[in-house]
């Protein structure tokens, strides 16, 4: 008779015993995510505010200071300073001193009561993309706005024919965090659980012991189970611990039902152990395990939907994104942490990610050689 | 007059892309022996030992293990056999009972059994002062005690040891040959590889391996009456004497003098017939050396290989 899990209690015995024997490889899994969510949350942060602008204003007239402070009033821009010509502004713009200028030229004031085009220039720092285009449309509708209040009083009307109301949903003040720290939480989870189980078998494999355990009667379903089963434990704590910090640093409430986002994390948790095993029982040594865990982590930064919408990726980039974990999660993430969403609403993400660490864990059971060459 | 033969190989062959690590290996082990497995590093010892054990696949022949076929009852063998590894494989994090507990458990032992096992050995192997020390901060002899205390956790009835003594003080060393005896005693089977000639004196049966092919394999009583080793026209003397190697460089260059090498204050020949006592003497008082006992002596174990090794490098076939 042949129990398919013969080994496993006793793997899971040494396994426990192991990991809190070494606290170095304990503490290489809790602290960089720790400190990584700290830095990426507080790093990572596109609100676009209080851009230095330099003003250059030769008009010098009611009008002029009023347009200035419309500008200033949006919260967009701040003002720094007082340029004395246009060369100046540009110069100051190139030595990084201001990220926008804004010139209103002589005459201004005179175009505006004579009926003319009255022109102003913005220069704008293209260097930092965010800044600029987020710069550029604000003071487009400044003047948009200007222009069209103007135009409404010239003919008689007191309010603008249209006027648009936005409503920004689930997180009304647009804040980065609310964005980026669930799917940081997704990343930096990701790291710490696939090193450590990366490291499981290849660990064994250097000192020797694997064939002290080769030559016993422990089932490969046994040796994988009672290599995950511990890391799954500790890398949910992690994850709650992220979780916690989310909430009370970052100020990021979790909406939904935190049931079914302990599922998710399970479930990914899972899959990411799974593929580290599997990476443990192809690499010969640490160091190709490490190389291995890149090939997977540094593409889920950036194909994941991580920082950037993948649906305006190319098809490429989108298909590798659909095959990692990460993708899935950091959905969900936000799904259920923003929008409060349920299981039923996103019963596709949670199906794959099991799948996937089914899949994967299965791969490496029945993969795995009980053989030394 | 044969007993029941415990490990069997016939033409076992293990390659390693174009290398040959094992060529066509075949010997037979009785119930209760002592195997000593001897040669050079790199002639395939360790090789031998994980084809056993099922850790290798054999490129070709088979292996038996108590009358089971490694290739198809693997399984089922795993649970016969204990092997204890060059390096002395244990978890250097967890204490001497732990890395016991773990391999009790991982041979499915548990509860009174496991725990009756464990004092057994605990008792056996004198390691109770060590209990709660870690592996990897026991000396060498420990490690080799604790090392094979979780080898026998599951009562195996055959044992590999691979270089069990390698790096060990000679009291570790006797007292390891001392239990190995008592347990040959108690009926297991147990294969030992070492590079020591003492070691392979000790064995009731010993195999010596040469460039992946094994040379010889019996009784070393027997492999010392082998005609190879004993010349019908040649005979091996014992010369003891001062200043030995300035002695074997004299009786080097003597014409019948096959061969000459120094052990300790001695020096062993392997010389015709026809050198006598006399003329030996002779040629060591005209190298300044006045007095030499000179006794004729039986071939040793050591002198069985060397014959062997040079024969096969003359190209020579047994």
């Amino acid at each position: 008779m042949r129990l398919p899990f013969r080994g496993f209690n006793a793997i899971l015995y040494k396994e426990f015993l192991v990991v809190f024997r070494d606290p170095l490889t304990l503490f290489f899994m809790f602290f960089p995510p720790l400190i990584q969510l700290i830095a990426f949350g507080f790093a990572l942060d596109t609100d676009v505010k209080h851009v230095a602008t330099l003003v250059l204003d030769e008009d010098r007239t009611n009008e002029s200071r009023e347009l200035i402070d419309q500008f200033i009033n949006t919260q967009t821009f701040r003002r720094v300073g007082e340029a004395r010509s246009i060369t100046g502004l540009a110069e100051a713009i190139r030595r990084g001193q201001a990220y926008v200028g804004l010139q209103i030229p002589p005459g201004f004031a005179r175009d505006l009561q004579a009926g003319r085009t009255a022109r102003i220039q913005v220069l704008i720092d293209g260097s930092n993309s965010t800044i600029a285009s987020s710069s550029l449309n604000t003071a487009l509708n400044v003047g948009f706005r200007n222009a069209m209040l103007r135009l409404a009083a010239r003919t008689g009307l007191h309010d603008l024919p249209v006027e648009v109301r936005p409503q920004i949903l689930y997180n009304p003040e647009m804040r980065s965090p609310n964005f980026f720290v669930p799917g940081v939480i997704g990343l930096v989870l990701q790291i710490a659980t696939m090193f450590a189980s990366a490291m499981a078998l290849v660990r064994e494999r250097e000192r020797g012991t694997l064939e002290q355990l080769l030559v016993s009667p422990l089932s490969r379903w046994g040796l994988m189970a009672g290599k995950l089963v511990p890391y799954l434990c500790i890398s949910l704590l992690m994850a709650v611990s992220l979780i916690v910090i989310m909430q009370w640093v970052f100020h990021v409430p979790v909406a939904g039902d935190s049931r079914a986002l302990l599922l998710a994390t399970v479930l990914y948790i899972f899959a990411l152990l799974s593929l580290g095993l599997l990476i443990s029982t192809h690499a010969q040594n640490q160091i190709q395990a490490l190389q291995m865990c890149m090939i997977f982590i540094l593409p889920s930064v950036f194909f994941s939907g991580f920082i950037f919408p993948r649906e305006t990726m190319p098809w490429i980039f989108y298909a590798i994104g659909t095959v990692l974990p990460a993708t899935y999660y950091i959905e969900l993430q936000r799904a259920i942490v923003l929008r409060g969403a349920s299981v039923a609403d996103f019963w596709l993400n949670f199906v794959v990610l099991a799948g996937m660490g089914l899949a994967v864990f299965s791969l490496c059971a029945l993969r795995f050689k009980q053989k030394l060459a | 007059m044969s007993r029941e033969a415990m490990i069997e190989c016939e033409g076992l062959t293990k390659r390693f892309g174009h290398f040959t690590a094992v060529d066509h290996v075949s010997f037979k082990i009785e119930k209760g022996s002592i195997f000593g497995f001897l040669g050079p590093n790199g002639s395939g010892k360790s090789t031998v030992i994980r084809l056993l054990c099922g850790l290798l696949q054999a490129s070709d022949g088979r292996a038996r293990i108590a009358g089971l076929d490694v290739a198809r009852e693997l399984e089922q063998i795993k649970a016969l056999i204990g092997y204890m590894s060059q390096k002395f494989s244990l978890y250097d994090e967890l204490t001497t009972h732990e890395n016991l507990n773990f391999y009790g458990r991982l041979y499915g032992l548990r509860g009174g059994a496991l725990k009756q096992r464990y004092d057994q050995l605990i008792a056996l192997t004198h390691l109770a002062p060590y209990l709660r020390r870690r592996a990897g901060l026991l000396s060498g002899g420990w490690r080799q005690r604790l090392a094979m205390a979780c080898a026998l956790m599951h009562h195996p009835t055959v044992l590999f040891l691979d270089e069990p003594t390698a790096g060990i003080d000679p009291v570790a060393r006797r007292e390891l040959w001392d239990l190995l005896f008592e347990f040959s005693g108690a009926g297991m089977t147990l294969f030992v590889t070492t590079h020591y000639m003492d070691e392979a004196e000790r064995c009731t049966h010993v195999g010596y391996i040469y460039m992946s092919k094994l040379v010889v394999c019996g009784e070393p009583d027997d492999l010392k009456q082998l005609p190879l080793v004993n010349p019908p026209d040649a005979r091996r003397i014992d010369v003891t004497c001062e200043h030995v190697t300035v002695g074997l460089q004299a009786l080097r260059r003597l014409p019948g003098v096959r061969t000459a090498t120094v052990f300790g204050q001695s020096m062993h020949l392997l010389a015709d017939k026809d050198v006598s006592e006399e003329f030996i003497r002779a040629k060591l008082a005209q190298a300044g050396i006045p007095h030499a006992d000179i006794r004729p002596m039986a071939p040793s174990l050591e002198d069985v290989f060397v014959a062997l090794t040079q024969q096969r490098d003359n190209g020579g076939d047994t």
